[in-house]
């Protein structure tokens, strides 16, 4: 016959492939439940969660001082003008009382807020930063992740909800997201606000989230580190 | 109006006055720092600027941000002095607060500078609380777990802070502490603590975004007495291995002649024949050395006095030689030895090679010629010199009853290599010939050479004879010169010979005898084996230019200067040759009648004195 061995595996693997019973389809890789994969416990989508966040809040503090020390060189606080920052109408306790007596999902939904509201403003942050030539290269790759993050932060939340949701944790109180427009960044006089002030208030904001985090999950989940 | 002017009047005296007595309106205070223990409530201090003199009373004051509603300090006694005290009420995290204090006395008031806080960044906790340190004994050795717990303060069980802690381990005498972190967990293992020491532990926290807290007073543990795991392991590594060492010796002792058998294997000593190690010892080396000569070496005759004598003339450049047809060893062309001390000699500086060996160049291009002749199997036989240098030359008397050679005159300046002589004169059978006339005179040579032959025998016309048919025979090659020569391709049929000096006897003759010739019969009168030489010319220098007769036969006339005295009855077929001391060509030879001469050693050929 004189045919070579790879040449009949093709061949085999072509008959087999036009074989309409053989179909090749993706299976979900733990479709066989516990014994198939690992499957993440709502703890450790509660600790993953919490790394992002505090990931992120690492980012923010670090441009945010950078930003400082070096565009900012007068400590002149007098002349400061502090606008609001676009968040502030956004309800947020401001002390762990309050954080406290909030409800799970309201606490749910005051970090998906917070978070959806600064996905616009991250993105333009790190567009006006990238194009600005003060910045280095280091800097504007900070904002770029950090606005990764963000993002992702927000699917992990979601997931977390998700989960808490089905675990009946939840309440289905928390309504969708989908309402909850990105806001853009203007403060009081309809100006958009400068990257300094941006940065301010994103430091600001994503403390609140890790914090906000923390408590939910010493109360959902209060196993370890709590 | 007056009244108003008189007060403002006795206002300012008032002043004046008191300003003199040292009282001002009270300094500018500062606040120095913030801090909140808990991320509920917060503190923060001043420092007074300066009373002026008179009581001053100060007040806090405080703004949020973007309100313009101004609060004073709520508690200016809970934490004590000059500071104000934020309970949980009036705290609120992630808004700024602007805070300000004012001093105020009786002539004035002093305001500080503003200051922004935001809590959430100002947490410093309180420091750990409970410190312990234990000893823990572990099959590895024993460590020391240091634990503590979090300051009572701080409320990480609902998440609302984090706390990491960090401890610091030293001995009482180090400079430097050890620092651990710990992470969030609130206990530590420390190893590698050295046994029997004491050590102070120190624990602080710090939250995730904030101040360290301050160390806590020190703990104090000791560790116990013990060796290490390791220690032990190596010290008994080390008692083996010494063991294992001694136990080596110990064999490498009794075994020791083996060993160095084994090691330094017995170099064999000098095994030479005759040769006395001791001797050696003993340091006289000419003793020992004597010993190594071996008597009768080399091979000597029966005869008394031997000498050597090899007479090899060549023309550089006439093929007149007579020579056999025998093959000359190209190699003996080539081996050259100028000196003139006769050791070392290449085959063809033998004395006792045949020189046909040494012919073969000579066939060939001319330049091969001269460089033969000049090779110089030219070859004086001659006397043995004595240590000095005789101005004379050595006598013959001086050779006695030992065996002599000749040196070998070579010429010690390379002649030329194509011999040019004066036209007219003979060429030189050999071109060494003439400057060995010309330098042997000059200068004494070596003590080796001597010169006698040369004028001793000029001036005494020895007669070299030959004795019998068994004594020696002189054979000369000699070109000479305008005689057309053979084409060097012309083998030379008649054999080469050397003859031999067997002996100079007192009246300067030399006895020669052919070496080839077995059969040394007394009476020579069957002489087919010797050679003779025609002469062919005799130069200015006294020189004998013979040619090679081919015919072996003796001749029986022979003719013999009438100087020569022989001592022997010439034998018939040696005629000997000799020549006389005068410069006259003429007299320097008789030739005999039929122009043969019986080559002998041409120490005849010597310049005259």
């Amino acid at each position: 016959f004189g045919l070579s061995l790879p040449a009949v595996a093709v061949l085999l693997v072509a008959l087999l492939c036009l074989d309409p019973h053989c179909r090749v389809g993706s299976a979900p890789i733990c479709a066989h439940g516990p014994s198939g994969c690992h499957i993440p416990s709502l703890a450790d989508l509660f600790d993953r969660v919490i790394q992002h966040s505090a990931r992120m809040h690492s980012l923010s503090n670090d441009l945010h001082s950078e930003f400082e020390q070096y565009f900012l060189p007068s400590k002149n606080h007098i002349g400061k003008i502090y606008r609001k920052c676009h968040t502030s109408n956004i309800l947020t306790p401001n002390g762990k009382d309050n954080a406290q007596k909030l409800a799970r999902e309201e606490l749910t939904e005051v970090i998906l807020k917070l978070l959806m509201a600064w996905r616009d403003p991250l993105f333009q942050l790190h567009q006006s930063m990238a194009h600005q030539q003060d910045f280095n290269s280091f800097s504007s790759n900070k904002a770029l992740e950090m606005g990764d993050m963000a993002h992702e932060l927000r699917k992990g939340v979601e997931k977390v909800a998700e989960k808490m949701r089905v675990l009946g944790m939840l309440g289905n109180s928390v309504t969708g997201l989908s309402a909850a427009e990105a806001m853009l960044p203007l403060s009081d006089s309809g100006e958009a606000m400068s990257d300094y002030e941006l940065l301010y208030c994103f430091r600001r904001d994503s403390n609140k989230v890790q914090n906000y985090l923390k408590i939910l999950k010493c109360r959902i989940v209060p196993e370890h580190d709590c | 109006m007056r009244n108003s002017g008189a007060m403002l009047i006795l206002t300012f005296i008032a002043i004046l006055t008191l300003q003199a007595a040292g009282v001002s309106p009270p300094g500018k205070p500062r606040l120095t720092s913030c801090r909140s223990p808990e991320k509920e409530t917060f503190t923060c201090w001043w420092e007074p600027g300066g009373d002026g003199g008179l009581p001053t009373t100060y007040a806090l004051y405080y703004h949020l941000e973007n309100s313009e509603t101004v609060y004073e300090c709520p508690d200016y006694r809970t934490a004590g002095e000059n500071s104000c005290f934020f309970n949980k009420n009036d705290t609120s995290l992630w808004v700024n607060y602007n805070i300000t204090v004012v001093a105020s006395n009786a002539l004035g008031k002093n305001i500080s500078d503003p200051v922004e806080v935001d809590v959430v960044y100002i947490v410093q906790p309180n420091t750990p609380e409970h410190v312990t340190a234990v000893v823990v004994h572990d099959e590895q050795g024993p460590f020391v777990r240091v634990s503590w717990e979090k300051p009572r303060t701080a409320d990480t069980r609902s998440g609302w802070i984090t706390l990491l802690y960090q401890l610091r381990v030293k001995q009482e005498k180090d400079k430097e502490w050890e620092e651990y972190n710990a992470g969030m967990q609130k206990y530590y293992n420390v190893f590698s603590l050295h046994p029997d020491k004491e050590y102070m532990v120190q624990v602080r926290c710090k939250p995730d975004h904030g101040f360290w807290s301050e160390w806590t007073q020190t703990t104090y543990v000791k560790m116990p007495d013990y060796i290490t795991r390791e220690r032990s392991l190596w010290i008994m590594i080390t008692i083996f291995f010494v063991f294992i060492v001694v136990i080596l010796t110990w064999t490498l002792n009794v075994k020791r002649n083996s060993v160095k058998l084994c090691l330094l294997p017995a170099v064999p000593g000098p095994k030479i024949k005759g040769f006395d190690k001791q001797l050696l010892k003993s340091g006289k080396s000419e003793e020992v050395f004597n010993t190594l000569v071996i008597q009768g070496f080399p091979p000597t005759t029966d005869y008394d006095n031997l000498l050597v004598e090899y007479l090899e003339v060549y023309d550089n450049e006439e093929q007149e030689l007579v020579q056999d047809g025998k093959d000359l060893s190209e190699d003996c062309m080539k081996s050259k030895s100028p000196s003139d001390i006769d050791s070392g000699r290449g085959s063809c500086d033998s004395h006792t090679l045949l020189l046909e060996k040494c012919m073969d160049g000579r066939e060939g291009s001319g330049s091969n010629q001269h460089q033969y002749s000049q090779h110089g199997e030219t070859r004086w036989a001659s006397t043995e010199s004595s240590e000095s240098q005789d101005p004379e030359p050595g006598s013959p008397e001086s050779a006695n009853g030992r065996g002599k050679t000749w040196p070998v005159v070579f010429p010690s300046p390379q002649p030329q290599p194509h011999h040019h002589y004066p036209v007219g004169a003979a060429k030189p059978a050999y071109h060494s010939v003439p400057e060995i006339l010309n330098h042997l005179s000059p200068h004494a040579m070596s003590s080796n050479y001597h010169q006698l032959n040369h004028q001793d025998i000029l001036q005494q016309e020895r007669r070299f004879s030959k004795p019998a048919c068994r004594h020696s025979q002189s054979y000369n090659q000699f070109n000479l010169d305008g005689i057309d020569t053979p084409a060097p391709g012309v083998a030379p049929s008649p054999s080469l010979e050397y003859v031999e000096v067997q002996r100079v006897n007192p009246e300067n003759m030399l006895l020669l005898r052919p070496l080839s010739d077995p059969n040394r019969e007394p009476e020579g009168s069957d002489c087919t084996r010797e050679d003779y030489s025609k002469v062919k010319e005799v130069t200015s220098n006294n020189i004998l230019l013979l040619q090679r007769d081919m015919s072996h036969q003796c001749v029986d006339d022979y003719s013999q200067a009438d100087q020569c005295t022989t001592q022997q009855p010439p034998h018939p077929c040696k005629p000997a040759v000799h020549q006389s001391n005068s410069g006259m060509p003429q007299e320097a030879i008789r030739v005999m009648g039929n122009g043969y001469v019986d080559s002998t050693v041409f120490n005849a050929i010597l310049p005259s004195t």
